[in-house]
């Protein structure tokens, strides 16, 4: 599957994040293959991206961060917080509503031409 | 790669210089600059390790890892939005937190019965007081739209951050610079307290004089490499 470009993501980022923590606590380049592996490849998202996205998330209360040393190295691993949680189950019932509506439009036939 | 470490010291070298390159080109607060660049080097390291499990030799897989994650330029446009509202969300806070222990001496030079005189006597003998709620609404406004609320609230670009932070240095810069012209041109008799608050308001002059130089420019790199947030 080709990568998609990240400006199609626009305003769904959040969402992909915070469904990929979710699962348990992960690291900012786990995120990234995450990503890239439950997409099929499709959102291959370039690490200048993800990272202060991540930030970002974590200034606005959705994940958290903790350090960690892992083999002598230390290691930041992200967790989605009961915000995150509640902003995650939001965005999905919005992606859903939106998505349905589009799929709706755009998965019509076209219609017949008039002779 | 098998254990942690890499064995070959051209890709040690690599992935070092490219470390090195970064650190020199990020700006913002210190302690999140060091966490980045700690956070870089884990998530290089692991491209590293998946590129040598794929076949790819040591120094390969550093090359290969290095330009996923992009150019030292790059990374570093990436991270200014994050890095210039840090330093705008401290250096907000720091100026409420800091502020009362500037106050608190002017008022009890200038004016240490407010109470008893009145709100026009205070405003006569400190008329900055009414830039005291302006910065602080701007201050609250800031850091509001820049952190736990934004969820609810419309969030605040890094440089509109960085345009609060320049607004209430100035705002701060005023006062003081006004407090000591109001004491310069009074009558009052030398006392300890007076030097107390000259004290304060100097440094307090320079911290704004900074504040004003740096958030200026890092709203004016900002604005050259355009990174208005996430996608």
């Amino acid at each position: 599957m080709l990568p998609m470009r990240p400006e199609l993501l626009k305003g769904h980022l959040d969402a992909l994040l915070l469904a990929v923590v979710e699962g348990g606590p992960q690291h900012g380049y786990a995120v990234i293959e995450a990503l890239r592996s439950g997409s099929g490849g499709a959102l291959d998202l370039p690490t200048g991206t993800v990272y202060p996205a991540l930030h970002r998330l974590e200034r606005a209360g959705l994940i958290r961060s903790d350090w960690e040393t892992v083999g002598g190295r230390r290691r930041r691993a992200y967790h989605l917080t009961p915000s995150g949680r509640a902003a995650l189950g939001e965005q999905r019932a919005i992606w859903e509503q939106f998505s349905t509506a589009v799929t709706a439009v755009l998965g019509r036939r076209p219609w017949p031409a008039i002779t | 790669m098998a254990g942690d470490h890499l064995t070959s010291q051209p890709a040690q070298v690599q992935l070092e210089a490219y470390c090195r390159d970064l650190a020199a080109r990020l700006r913002g607060p210190r302690r999140r600059r060091e966490q980045i660049l700690i956070e870089l080097r884990d998530g290089l390291h692991h491209a590293v390790t998946d590129r040598i499990t794929h076949g790819l030799t040591e120094t390969e897989a550093a090359h290969a890892a290095i330009a996923e994650f992009g150019t030292p330029d790059a990374v570093a446009d990436a991270f200014a939005g994050e890095l210039g509202t840090a330093y705008a969300r401290r250096t907000i806070a720091l100026f409420v937190l800091t502020g009362p222990l500037v106050g608190i001496w002017w008022l009890l030079l200038l004016q240490p019965h407010p109470w008893r005189t009145g709100l026009v006597a205070l405003l006569v003998a400190i008329p900055v007081i009414p830039l005291l709620p302006i910065a602080v609404a701007t201050a609250a406004a800031a850091l509001a739209t820049t952190g736990r609320l934004i969820r609810w609230l419309p969030e605040s670009s890094p440089r509109q951050a960085l345009t609060a932070t320049i607004a209430i240095a100035g705002a701060v810069l005023l006062a003081d610079l006004t407090v000591l012209a109001v004491y310069a041109g009074s009558n009052m008799p030398t006392q300890p307290l007076a030097a107390l608050a000259i004290t304060a308001s100097l440094l307090r002059i320079t911290c704004s004089i900074i504040t004003l130089r740096h958030a200026t420019a890092t709203r004016h790199n900002l604005s050259a490499t355009s990174t208005e947030g996430p996608v």
